[in-house]
């Protein structure tokens, strides 16, 4: 197959227009050499690649790369864009290997081009069965690599193994029934010889979990279930049988500590979201962050944000790993910017709480405790006739990947400052069908509210600046070794600030709503910059 | 004759529906309308559209971050038979998604019903008269210097033609007499320092990260860059005058009576 690609992509170059010989551009003929474990334990080292959802298995979404700094930025120009053909929001972050552009489109597609050009080599359409039952749009953000083949999730509950020099499918399996409420949309993370993966459906009663797959046969190694059984003390945390239902899904991706040999992982909100009432207690594992056994899938430590959650503040952020000089010694932190709206830094060993503040606007807690649990202001639970909350349901941020500058030792997010009524009613589970239990409301007009790229210091929990962007902005950041920070916005935006300052140094209307994290890479010795906006992949470089 | 063959499409589609997928069929082929129109039936329609649609549309229906506001009418249907459908299927290529298959057709037309509520073009009793609301609104009022209604009229405020479908009598009293308590962002007014220093003021068109957009006094639209002007602030009174002194209160009543009247299919 290897071969036969070869002779096509010669025959190609070969063949003379109006017998002037073609001229092969960049990447043209990329072959790209196997993705192996070893690469992907040192991505950091080969900037010109970007070899997982999150840059690196520590999730910095950090680029070495500093061709683009910020005395040249403004010089940035589109050098091409890549129509979806599919109207839904493009949450993607692609991944580029030796000048091979990977995309996923809704609903559950990938595409592979010429991260020169934007140019198509393949595409994979997934076929999906028309009894969907997604929460949230149909989304998909991005697939993972390894060897010669790509992972990805599917809207139907599948996990697939794609070919990544054709695009055929090599296996293709069910990660759960999707007729009972279980979607996928998140990319999947490689741990050794293994696909780590998470599950949505947290607005459909499901029982969440994450799972691990022998890369090379799709077979199950591992199921880590975020809601505990009943043969477990944890359980208790749960009402009568509301665990079976209780949700706690695992819908973005999580990182990896080589060292430790501990896969992080967050988990979503207790189901149903907006009524507890029916699963008192702490409902253990949601709103997590859960540390599990590399070989295993054990959990070795868990760190619950939010107790008893009745917002919908699911912990699904990425764990961004770095290790700081905290109090004298070098501590192996995990960084944490949650949908509570209260930034924290944990020990990634043990789970210990070290630093926590509120990075956006809240109302629910007057603090946190000295084991970082929050204590909650009285009144502030759904109610039937509405409560007046911050953060709103989409949270101090969301699922959208911050960033963290080891130049800087910043953490970059993207926050946002709102409020909303929140709503509880009564709600039968029927299998397969919604299970919120409530919902929300904005009481003002969204301009009312405000957005801002925030840089906080992890040692101490303060914000060292921000940037004020248009509300709702639902947009990941990037960090660089150019001391760059990229990120977009809801009002079409895609901009560059100064990394230490916060400054603005260049914008550009892309003229559709951002809800991707940008990244970048390098082909040919060029830096690139690319994000998704609207269903178009741009993609920005130096004025040549 | 639109409504003849409108009711006509609503028949063969229903028909073909309850004989293909409603449980109900041997009872419903001679249905001829949304046969689930009670006030009982709206209100299980609003419950199931909260919960299954409020995520996106709202939970009051007036828009959310993914799906659009559903009050003051619908962008791809026109008749019942085709919000059936759209709730049912979903629109395709789109972020609209079918209500969950687990639903049953009477649900369905409950949730149309509900929706059909919001956009309600019924008479309401109200004690004004709303022919001589509308003399109030061309004349003494002087309203149309700043307010369209089917396309006459002026530009310095929001387009009334349906306003009866997104504001009712109650809102439409409010403001009439408070008009600085509920502005709009669109109609903001926004003064701008220019980096000389001279000033520009006028109602806030739009408004992004980087930039700002308005209507001046003489109905100028300016674009500004926000990096290139010295500063921008909000004025936080309405460019719309009370109506307090100026009109009395059966008046007022006349008025709220005829704006209630502009509706989608009325005016």
């Amino acid at each position: 197959m290897k071969r036969l690609v070869v002779v096509i992509a010669l025959l190609t170059c070969a063949l003379p227009v109006s017998g002037q010989p073609v001229e092969s551009s960049p990447g043209a003929t990329a072959s790209f050499s196997t993705v192996t474990w070893e690469r992907l334990l040192n991505a950091a080292d080969e900037p010109e690649n970007w070899l997982m959802y999150s840059g690196t298995l520590d999730s910095q979404r950090f680029s070495r790369l500093d061709q683009i700094h910020n005395r040249n930025v403004s010089e940035l120009e589109l050098k091409w864009a890549y129509q979806i053909p599919q109207l839904d929001r493009a949450e993607t972050t692609p991944l580029v290997v030796d000048g091979v552009m990977f995309i996923t489109e809704a609903p559950s597609n990938v595409v592979a081009v010429d991260a020169a050009t934007g140019q198509e080599y393949w595409r994979y359409d997934h076929e999906l069965p028309d009894d969907l039952r997604i929460c949230c749009g149909r989304n998909n953000r991005g697939v993972a690599i390894l060897g010669d083949t790509l992972y990805m999730s599917t809207l139907d509950a599948h996990l697939v193994a794609i070919d990544a020099k054709t695009g055929n499918l090599i296996w293709d399996k069910e990660v759960a029934d999707h007729q009972s409420g279980y979607s996928k949309t998140a990319a999947p993370l490689i741990v050794k010889d293994q696909v780590v993966t998470g599950i949505a459906g947290g607005e459909f009663g499901i029982r969440g979990f994450i799972d691990s797959y022998d890369a090379t046969t799709g077979e199950l190694e591992w199921r880590a279930n975020t809601i505990p059984g009943p043969d477990h003390p944890d359980s208790q945390t749960w009402a009568g049988d509301s665990w079976r239902t209780g949700g706690s899904a695992s819908w973005i991706t999580g990182s990896y500590d080589p060292d430790l040999d501990l896969v992080y992982w967050g988990t979503g909100n207790p189901g149903p979201d907006w009524n507890g009432d029916v699963r008192m207690g702490d409902n253990l594992y949601s709103d997590s962050a859960l540390a599990l056994n590399g070989v295993t899938g054990a959990l070795e430590w868990y760190f619950q944000f939010t107790p008893h959650d009745e917002h919908d503040w699911d912990a699904i952020q990425v764990p961004i790993l770095a290790d700081l000089q905290m109090g004298g010694e070098t501590r192996k932190v995990m960084m944490w910017a949650n949908r509570n709206a209260f930034y924290y830094t944990l020990d990634r060993e043990t789970g210990e709480f070290l630093v926590g503040k509120p990075f956006a606007k809240q109302t629910w807690a007057e603090g946190l405790d000295s084991n970082g649990r929050p204590i909650r202001v009285p009144g502030t639970a759904p109610s039937p006739e509405g409560t007046l909350v911050s953060p709103p349901v989409g949270g101090g941020t969301n699922w959208f990947s911050p960033a963290y500058s080891p130049r800087t030792e910043l953490f970059y997010v993207m926050a946002f400052d709102g409020e909303a009524i929140y709503f509880k009613r009564d709600e039968d589970y029927n299998e397969g069908d919604r299970y919120t239990g409530g919902g929300q409301q904005y009481n003002l007009p969204m301009d009312k509210y405000q957005s801002a790229v925030r840089a906080i210091d992890p040692k101490t929990g303060n914000i060292r600046w921000e940037y004020q962007v248009q509300p709702r902005s639902t947009a990941g950041v990037l960090a660089t070794g150019g001391d760059l920070v990229f990120s977009g916005s809801i009002d079409g935006y895609f901009y560059a600030l100064d990394a230490v300052s916060g400054a603005e140094l260049w914008h550009i209307a892309v003229g559709a709503r951002v809800h991707s994290a940008p990244m970048t890479y390098a082909v040919d010795g060029k830096q690139y910059l690319t994000v998704a906006a609207g269903n178009v992949v741009f993609t920005f470089g130096l004025r040549e | 004759m639109l409504k003849c063959s409108l009711r006509a499409v609503v028949a063969v589609f229903l028909t073909a529906v309850f004989l293909t997928t409603s449980p109900a069929a041997t009872h419903a082929q001679d249905v001829t309308a949304n046969p689930f129109t009670t006030r009982l039936d709206i209100r299980m329609g609003e419950r199931l559209f909260r919960q299954q649609c409020g995520r996106c549309h709202g939970r009051d229906a007036t828009g959310g971050e993914l799906g659009p506001d559903l009050t003051s009418g619908f962008r791809n249907v026109s008749t019942d038979a085709g919000l059936f459908r759209v709730v049912r299927e979903g629109l395709p290529n789109t972020q609209m998604i079918g209500i969950s298959r687990s639903t049953t057709d009477q649900s369905v037309w409950m949730v149309v019903s509900y929706l059909n509520s919001l956009n309600d073009t019924a008479d309401v009793e109200l004690p004004g008269d709303a022919t001589a609301g509308m003399q109030i609104f061309n004349g003494k009022g002087g309203c149309t210097s700043c307010h369209m209604v089917s396309g006459q009229g002026g530009r310095r405020g929001p387009d009334l033609t349906r306003v009866g479908n997104r504001r009712d009598p109650n809102e439409l009293a409010s403001d009439l007499r408070t008009p600085d308590e509920d502005v709009a962002p669109r109609w903001w007014t926004v003064r701008i320092t220019r980096e000389n220093g001279s000033v520009v003021e006028g109602l806030r068109m739009d408004e992004d990260t980087f930039t700002l957009r308005l209507m001046d006094e003489q109905e100028d639209l300016w674009s500004f860059s926000k990096g290139r002007i010295r500063s921008h602030e909000r004025i936080e009174t309405s460019t719309m005058p009370s109506i307090e002194g100026l009109l009395t209160a059966s008046e007022v009543d006349d008025l709220v009576a005829y704006l209630a009247t502009l509706r989608r299919g009325e005016s």
